[in-house]
């Protein structure tokens, strides 16, 4: 088993990758969070209906993965979708109208937060059943292989979705029939309300290795750890060396869902929550640039500012935007 | 009127629906449990490894939720994937990627993706296959938004019909009777369509109408012969889709009759038949002379030995009966 | 400017919160991230943080009671800014707008599910087809007998009831529930049982309404144009039924509306035999065209060319209809029906055959549907089976003539100077005066037995 913890040392960073690259790997994972603390607030407020599951303080894999990736590479997220779609390169005015249900939403108001698709960027969907997306990626993986397409898939999961069988059956599919697919598992320490070491017997890791698949670990709150990991797995697909996998320790800092705040469900304490927010992604990437001198603070302020605005913006947008008709009740049941 | 035509069975039909269709598209794909090296375990699918070869005719593992997944993956990226599953007793392992997945996402992103998916599968009882093996599932699946159910009857349908769906852009589930795969009858020959949506008035009568499904046509017809040396002359009537139904024939037959027996190979309650019988009684109400009678199988699992399973099916006999009943 | 601070959506299910304690008070300066006040929804206690800064200024106190989520409990101002002056959040009291969380009793199921002994339904049981047939026949279908299984009253059993003369009096007052003094006085006054059941459907009769129906009958004796008739002829009467007292009406309307004048002339109708018969000889013609097929044909055809006879007046107006729809006069147990083939030049002669041999033996039977038997611009008549030659039809409705056909019959007649047998078939054409006069008229129908006798000219 490939056990590389891949780290990123100062001096590397200024010298592999162009700033370019680098600045647009850190305004995208503020647009994550920027999102996010505004889904928060909107929903505090009482205006957003129905459920919503933020991706706060897991940007880092979200973004290492989504920047090795093609705008034709295809995506599968969960219902924990926002952070993967927007590093996928998703529209927040359209993101944020469908959180309203309005008709200026991705899906016109009719899917919802956990059901986004943007077929244009390759974005198979969030998915409502933990594991669906699963399924839909290897079968993307399919495709591209019988259509010798240069397309690889790319689905993310949780640690919760790793005990679900259809992991089982479509990895054992790609790695048999050698599929472009690269599985991301995000382990973000908790399924739903239930520690992952309560939940799963050995590793993720180990279960992909059992089939054939290799894998890697990234510290999932290191943007170029996961980065690097992402530039191998996605190198593995597109040379047709079939599967990847690649474990992403992280943590989210909000609840499972916006119900689930302060004691609620009893499952995590004030002290865990508060060790993690001090490791944040975001931070810990503003430190490696500021040190590698590829921006200076008032630069990543300036980038900072601009992506408030465009979240700011996006929320007026969808907030004045018009609810869909009642005659789209019945459109789009079939084809 | 003379389409050139040869005497073929169901199982013919489907294996030359799928050449053709292979043929004519090559986004068409097939998989499924041994359908490739060993031709279908119903031989359905034999010859087509050797035409179109392993990648677009793959075999696969024993994972039902994952081939159908796998499918509905490859169908939104451009594949139209036709899966085998085997019974469709199994598609219970695949039943959150057919009716959450398959079923729902064109409508969830409003129409930004379509799922060309047909699931192939055998259903009906008879075969001495016991209760995990021999159920006729078609009522689950018709009651789901987004989902087409076809159950064709004779040759020339299973032709027709299989081509519709291969060419249609919605998941549909082609429910094939494991019982008549041997059956003959005329098969049109070349590029022959049925369009989903209308049955098929196999014979015509005013003094009842019996509305059957799939393999149930057979013991249907057989009735109808016995009941018309009674002097009670039945009309016949193949729904063909369940999904979408062709009410108006029906309708319109009831109102003619005024007494209507609805038979189908699923479990008697809940099943298709009450759908069925639902929409004549709203309609044709009026025209109704008796109460609306519907044969399905026993609410049992469906037993092992022969001489028990057969009486949890809808017979000729009990057809007769039925129909005696209503006009009476 | 001052930022509120609303009562947070901290569960799905929660649509008003109880704050149950302040952490911070009126004044105090508030960062982001620091905890305010602790709220009870419906399941826990939340504490919950501030996301922007300022100072406090509370509005809502715990003792306030629960808010609406989204309600304001607070505002964060700036230093040396006043608070706003709006109303407080509204506690949400017992609101008689809430929907009640109660589950609300379903009221006891009566109906005969599983209780059939213990309901006694006042009606016999009957099928609705019955029960719609009645009425079309003006019957009460609680006077029949029922054949079904259990005694349901089926189609048939309407269909008996009407075909069977009435019951003796004193029998049939039996059927109808009366309490013993009415009875007494219905049978001594000669009431009609049938003219009851009618009149007071499924009522048990006391003697008030015997009295009111004699004295009904009373009062009409004495208005009637020929009231000896009445009393002294042995006669028997039925419900005339609706459907009859629909064509009397009609009948009378059009007779009295229009300006009938009918026109006769004989046409041979040879060659139009010949066709059929060399159609029937042939094994590869699917379809036999039946003489009504043919003469709608030719009927529309001609039509097409004489415009004013498929029209009609309305008032100072002339509307000449676009399409030509051929009604077949059908005679069926009840009275005579009309349906109607539409839109016939645009069909050809197999689809009219066709269409008609569906559609005019469910017509007989009763079983046409209301939508098929109006929408006429024509009437063809034909009183060919009971021999008759001439005649003179009445007018369907708004039409402006109607085409009555009499009997093929084989006849000598001189063609050429020499007598020869031909097959003839008089043809009656009564048009409305009102809106076509004699000459056009008469061309017309010289037309259509041009028509009859050279079908070649309508064929191609």
């Amino acid at each position: 088993m490939d056990e590389t913890k891949s780290t990123t040392a100062v001096v590397e960073t200024r010298s592999d990758w162009p700033p370019e690259l680098l600045l647009a790997m850190y305004e995208r994972m503020v647009v994550i969070r920027r999102f996010e603390d505004t889904v928060y607030d909107v929903y505090s407020r009482g205006i957003m209906p129905g459920l919503a599951h933020l991706y706060t303080g897991m940007e880092a894999v979200a973004v290492g993965i989504c920047m090795a990736l093609n705008e034709s590479d295809n995506i599968t997220s969960t219902h924990r979708g926002h952070g993967h779609l927007l590093a996928k390169g998703g529209d927040p005015k359209r993101m944020f109208s469908e959180l309203l249900g309005k008709s200026s939403g991705y899906n016109r108001g009719k899917g919802g937060s956990m059901h986004i698709v943007d077929m244009s960027l390759g974005i198979l969907g969030a998915n409502g059943i933990v594991g669906g997306g699963l399924g839909i990626a290897t079968g993307a993986g399919l495709s591209a292989k019988v259509r010798h397409e240069n397309r690889i898939s790319v689905a993310f999961f949780g640690d919760g979705a790793l005990n679900e069988g259809l992991f089982y059956e479509v990895a054992n599919m790609a790695s048999l029939w050698k599929l472009p697919v690269v599985y991301v598992m995000e382990n973000n320490t908790y399924g739903e309300y239930t520690p992952a070491d309560k939940s799963t017997a050995g590793s993720g890791p180990a279960r992909a290795e059992a089939m054939g698949i290799p894998s890697r670990s990234a510290d999932g709150n290191d943007v170029l750890a996961v980065y690097q990991a992402a530039l191998w797995a996605v190198e593995r697909a597109r040379t047709g060396l079939g599967p990847s996998f690649i474990e992403c320790e992280t943590y989210r800092w909000r609840g499972h869902h916006m119900g689930d705040q302060g004691d609620t469900y009893g499952y995590r304490n004030a002290e865990e929550i508060d060790t993690w927010m001090r490791d944040c992604p975001i931070e810990r990437f503003k430190a490696v640039l500021i040190a590698a001198e590829v921006a200076g603070e008032p630069d990543l302020a300036a980038i900072d500012r601009r992506v408030q605005q465009e979240i700011d913006e996006a929320v007026e947008f969808a907030k004045n935007a018009p609810y869909p008709e009642s005659a789209e009740v019945y459109q789009h049941v079939y084809a | 009127m003379s389409t050139p035509e040869r005497i073929g069975t169901i199982r013919e039909a489907i294996n030359e629906a799928l050449h053709e269709e292979m043929t004519r598209d090559e986004r068409v794909i097939i998989m499924g449990e041994d359908i490739g090296v060993a031709g279908g375990v119903f031989k359905v699918t034999a010859g087509l490894l050797d035409q179109f070869g392993p990648e677009r005719v793959i075999d696969t593992p024993i994972s039902e939720a994952g081939i159908v997944g796998l499918a509905v993956g490859a169908a939104m990226t451009g594949l139209r994937p036709i899966v085998e599953i085997m019974f469709n007793d199994f598609t219970t392992l695949a039943s959150d990627q057919i009716v959450n997945q398959a079923a729902k996402l064109r409508y969830m992103t409003a129409g930004q993706t379509q799922i060309p998916l047909v699931i192939r599968t055998a259903m009906g009882a008879g075969r001495r296959a016991a209760a995990q093996h021999s159920q006729s599932l078609q009522a689950w699946y018709s009651h789901i938004p987004g989902l087409k159910v076809i159950m064709p009857s004779n040759p020339a349908d299973a032709k027709g019909l299989l081509k519709s769906a291969i060419r249609d852009d919605n998941p549909v589930i082609f429910m094939e009777d494991k019982m008549t795969y041997n059956l003959k009858g005329p098969i049109p020959e070349g590029d022959y369509i049925v369009p989903l949506g209308e049955a098929r008035t196999h014979r015509q009568g005013d003094a009842a109408t019996i509305i059957c499904t799939s393999s149930m046509l057979y013991p249907a017809q057989e009735a109808a012969n016995t009941l018309a040396n009674v002097g009670i002359e039945v009309e016949i009537i193949d729904p063909r889709c369940l999904s979408p139904l062709d009410d108006a024939t029906l309708i319109r037959s009831a109102i003619k009759t005024g007494h209507v027996l609805i038979v189908d190979e699923g479990y008697q309650s809940y099943g298709v038949t009450a759908e069925i019988a639902a929409r004549i009684q709203a309609k044709a109400f009026d025209y109704l002379d008796a109460p609306i009678y519907r044969l399905g199988a026993a609410d049992v699992p469906v037993p092992f030995a022969p001489s028990l399973e057969d009486l949890t099916i809808p017979s000729a006999e009990k057809i007769v009966e039925l129909v005696k009943e209503l006009v009476a | 400017m001052a930022i509120e601070v609303v009562m947070p959506q901290l569960g799905l299910s929660m649509d008003s919160g109880q704050i149950v304690e302040w952490l911070k008070r009126t004044g105090d300066p508030i960062q982001p991230g620091d905890l305010l006040m602790s709220v009870e929804s419906d399941k826990s206690t939340v504490e919950v943080e501030a996301v922007e800064r300022g100072r406090l200024h509370i509005v809502t106190q715990p003792e306030d009671g629960a808010v609406p989520v989204g309600s304001v409990i607070a505002y964060l101002l700036a230093d040396g800014e006043a608070p706003p002056v709006a109303a407080p959040a509204t506690p949400v009291a017992a609101s008689p707008m809430a929907p009640s969380r109660e589950a609300v009793p379903i009221a006891e199921d009566h109906s005969a599910n599983g209780r059939e002994g213990e309901y006694r339904p006042s009606r016999p049981p009957s099928s609705p087809a019955a029960r719609r047939r009645a009425a079309e026949l003006g019957l009460d279908w609680q006077q029949a007998t029922g054949t079904g299984p259990a005694g349901r009253i089926k189609e048939r059993d309407i269909l008996a009831m009407a075909a069977q003369p009435a019951a003796p009096v004193a029998g049939a007052l039996a059927t109808v529930k009366m309490t013993p003094v009415a009875e007494r006085l219905a049978r001594s006054a000669g009431i009609d049982p049938i003219e009851l059941a009618r009149r007071f459907p499924g009522q048990r009769l006391g003697r008030d309404e015997i009295e009111t129906v004699i004295r009904e009958s009373v009062r009409r004796a004495r208005q009637t144009a020929a009231p000896e008739t009445a009393d002294t002829i042995p006669a028997r009467s039925e419900p005339a039924g609706r459907l009859r007292s629909l064509i009397a009406e009609r009948m009378a309307v059009s007779h009295l509306t229009n300006a009938p004048v009918t026109l006769t002339t004989e046409a041979d109708a040879t060659e139009l035999v010949r066709l059929r018969a060399t159609l029937k000889n042939d094994p590869q013609a699917d379809v036999v065209p039946s003489y009504n097929a043919l003469l709608a044909k030719l009927v529309a055809r001609a039509l097409v060319e004489h415009p004013i006879m498929n029209a009609y007046l309305d008032g100072d107006r002339i509307v000449y209809w676009e399409t030509v729809n051929i009604g077949t006069a059908v005679d069926t147990e009840r009275g005579l029906v009309v349906p109607v083939v539409r839109d016939v030049p645009a069909k050809s002669v197999q689809e009219i055959s066709r269409e008609m041999a569906e559609l005019l033996p469910r017509a007989k039977a009763g079983k046409a549907l209301p939508d098929e038997l109006i929408g006429g611009t024509f009437t063809i008549t034909n009183l060919g089976t009971y021999d008759i030659d001439a005649f003179t039809p009445i007018i369907n409705g708004a039409e402006c003539a109607i085409l009555g056909v009499g009997r093929l019959v084989d006849k000598y007649v001189v063609i050429d100077g020499q007598p020869q047998v031909r097959t003839m078939m008089v043809l009656s054409l009564t048009f409305d005066h009102r809106l076509v006069d004699g000459g056009p008229a008469a061309a017309f129908l010289q037309r259509v037995k041009q028509f009859i006798e050279t079908p070649y000219l309508w064929l191609v």
